[in-house]
């Protein structure tokens, strides 16, 4: 008990108020001294700032996008469509290699003339700038990064579908239910506990592995669009070198993360009161 | 995910503190020479040192420092280029870090002179023989030596020239040819310009590379001594000729994804443009761009905007050494530095990376016509705009660029936020 204890405050707590307190201070004329919340007064003020907050607030929009995905094809896979062996492996493929990788393959495949974009010229639809328009960036991101991990929640899916009571699809099939009525009526409810379990574990995933995609893909940009606030702070401390600027935005950042993940464990525990 | 980060921050010092650990296995922070002890040691960081073709620069500024401090020995820790400032940002947190360590010129190294030694007294000498002292200094001192000269003459590819039916010795002078020879060009089946901006990058070349066509002399001399007038209709004509050669059709598709690191080089140098603002030293200079075009690499001044204008080549000192200021021994962390920027080292490593070197007596008459005419065009040369601005200010440049060029922001709009944010520092 004692040295588990000793561990999380010497190399978790203590750092952690460190952190914060460095964040009251002020960076460059100003470093050691105190200046109460004119970090945070500025992080507020930025708009860029504002910018990597809201991105957080549109993952989390876009996160039943990333779970339906999986979900979907699990369901495929699991009512045998032909050739659901060779998907199983394919679609876990991506799943296996680094951030960095992906988002070099992509830079290729999405460039203004890419292939992507010579293959759209040719059935007759313009070119789009994937990684060069503000309003596309971010969803071009988050698509690649929904491609790159989905894998990994399918896995978790086909394993959920082995716990399925098969005579329950049988009575659907007898009593001639369509296919998106087995979905909705046997399968997700039948599902409930995996798919709360694929929600969370996903939005941990979106908020916390998203930085190596962007600063291959995008680095922030065009117009400062695709910034999440953990390469804000990246930024602010290597390329700024404004480091307590840069603990005040880690601090926000572990307020935000505090409340989802409370939200979350709280979905998880009710999900296994259920059972 | 703070917990994250925090580990991963408390993770990277202390990788970057092993890293100086290892280095000084003395235990005494970084063990720099004590008077009277026996071996002592220097330790360097730089992104530099591990290239190939710096290899026989490091050599010869070692074998210079050995002639001088037989007693020390100098360690040369090369960094990853992408996480350089981070590591040394930790290390200056900390106090503890090199002894002498590389910088890249303007903001990088003025927001940081808090942790390093002036050089004044110790590179008195050197003055005269390098150029590019600017670039290192801050309220009148000097913080590091400068080693390659960067800047952003404008290149232009002779090939396409003679395709287009242009006299390639003739480069235009004026906008008004420019844009002539441009349509030509175009006809052709080039495009003018090869421009990346996805980093935001594009736009300060632009700025430098043609801003001494665009000011008048006098608001040039007035922009770099920090008296900045964004209402001028000559800064704003910066802006808008920014966005009208986009406009125009005459920059390469997608500029806002296009990387200038080293997508848009790669369209120069692929023949699919006719001109780019490129660099004199690292990459995208003369000699990379040789590789692939030959002998038909050109150099031509900035084209004449505004009547009154003096083209000049815009520079200043590109990297330099520093002395951190918590080294044990300064006399010799400063000779280190002086090694590193002899004639001899810098001699290397102009041959071996063509870099054009800080050092003002290497001959280069040997040189591809491009570089004799940048080096020719060095004395008249004056100090680039867009490293005159703060590190937050050319970032602001940077996004607001990409606004520009796709619209959802005027000029007028971006100089009003450039000049809000250069007032405030």
């Amino acid at each position: 008990m004692a040295p588990a204890v000793l561990i999380i405050v010497v190399l978790r707590l203590w750092p952690l108020l460190l952190g914060v307190n460095f964040s009251f201070t002020g960076d460059g004329d100003r470093n050691g001294t105190a200046v109460g919340f004119d970090n945070y007064v500025e992080l507020l003020s930025d708009p860029l700032f504002r910018t990597a907050l809201g991105n957080v607030g549109l993952l989390v929009v876009l996160l039943p996008v990333a779970v339906a995905i999986p979900g979907l094809l699990a369901t495929f896979i699991y009512l045998r469509v032909p050739g659901n062996r060779v998907y199983r492996s394919v679609y876990f493929f991506p799943a296996v290699l680094s951030p960095v990788i992906v988002g070099a393959i992509f830079n290729l495949i999405l460039a203004f003339d890419g292939p992507l974009n010579t293959l759209l010229g040719t059935i007759g639809l313009g070119p789009v700038d994937w990684l060069g328009d503000p309003g596309v960036a971010m969803f071009t991101v988050v698509g690649v990064h929904i491609w790159a991990t989905f894998g990994m929640a399918l896995v978790v899916f086909l394993a959920g579908f082995s716990t399925l009571d098969s005579a329950l699809l049988d009575a659907a099939r007898v009593d001639g239910a369509s296919l998106p009525q087995t979905i909705w009526h046997v399968i997700i409810p039948g599902l409930s506990r995996t798919i709360q379990f694929v929600f969370v574990t996903t939005m941990i995933g979106m908020l916390t592995s998203m930085f190596g995609l962007l600063y291959v893909m995008t680095a922030g940009g065009p117009e400062g669009s695709t910034y999440l606030p953990e390469f804000y702070i990246w930024t602010q401390q290597g390329q700024m070198n404004r480091p307590a600027l840069a603990s005040a935005a880690s601090t926000v950042l572990f307020l935000i993360m505090l409340v989802v993940g409370l939200a979350q464990m709280s979905v998880l525990r009710r999900a296994g009161r259920e059972d | 995910m703070k917990q994250r980060t925090l580990w991963s921050v408390a993770l990277i010092s202390g990788l970057a503190l092993a890293g100086c650990g290892s280095a000084a296995p003395t235990g005494s922070s970084s063990g720099a020479s004590s008077s009277g002890a026996s071996k002592s040691k220097l330790v360097v960081w730089d992104w530099k040192s591990g290239d190939k073709n710096v290899a026989s620069y490091v050599e010869k500024a070692k074998a210079d420092f050995a002639k001088k401090h037989p007693d020390v020995t100098v360690e040369f820790v090369a960094q990853p280029f992408d996480q350089y400032y981070t590591l040394l940002g930790a290390a200056i947190q900390s106090g503890k870090g090199p002894d002498v360590m590389l910088f890249n010129g303007g903001g990088q190294i003025r927001d940081r002179v808090d942790a390093l030694l002036p050089l004044d007294e110790y590179v008195a000498e050197d003055k005269q023989r390098l150029a590019g002292w600017d670039a290192f200094g801050k309220d009148g001192k000097v913080y590091a030596a400068p080693v390659t000269l960067q800047g952003h003459p404008i290149y232009y590819n002779k090939a396409l020239y003679e395709k287009a039916g242009l006299d390639p010795e003739k480069p235009p002078k004026t906008w008004d040819e420019l844009m002539s020879d441009c349509a030509a060009i175009k006809k052709a089946g080039a495009k003018c310009f090869a421009l990346g901006n996805k980093e935001g990058i594009g736009i300060q070349f632009w700025l430098s590379g043609l801003g001494s066509g665009i000011l008048t002399p006098k608001e040039y001399d007035d922009w770099i001594a920090g008296k900045r007038d964004w209402a001028s209709p000559d800064v704003k004509q910066v802006f808008k000729l920014w966005k009208e050669v986009n406009d125009n059709g005459l920059n390469n598709d997608g500029a806002n994804s296009t990387a200038m690191f080293n997508d848009a080089f790669s369209v120069f140098d692929a023949g699919k443009a006719a001109h780019i603002i490129g660099l004199m030293s690292d990459v995208g200079h003369w000699k990379d761009f040789g590789e692939f075009l030959g002998d038909k690499v050109g150099v031509m001044q900035a084209p004449v905007v505004t009547a009154g204008a003096e083209p000049s080549l815009p520079y200043d000192g590109g990297i330099g050494y520093a002395v951190a200021k918590w080294t044990k021994d300064p006399k010799s962390a400063a000779d280190l530095v002086r090694s590193l920027t002899s004639t001899d080292a810098l001699n290397a490593f102009y041959t071996g990376a063509g870099a054009i070197a800080s050092d003002t007596t290497i001959d280069v008459s040997q040189a591809p016509p491009a570089v004799s005419t940048i080096v020719s065009q060095l004395k008249s040369g004056k100090p680039a705009l867009h490293v005159a601005l703060s590190s937050k200010t050319v970032d602001l440049m940077g996004r607001l660029s990409q606004k520009v060029l796709s619209g959802s922001a005027s000029v007028d709009e971006a100089v009003k936020q450039l000049a809000a944010s250069d007032r405030a520092g």
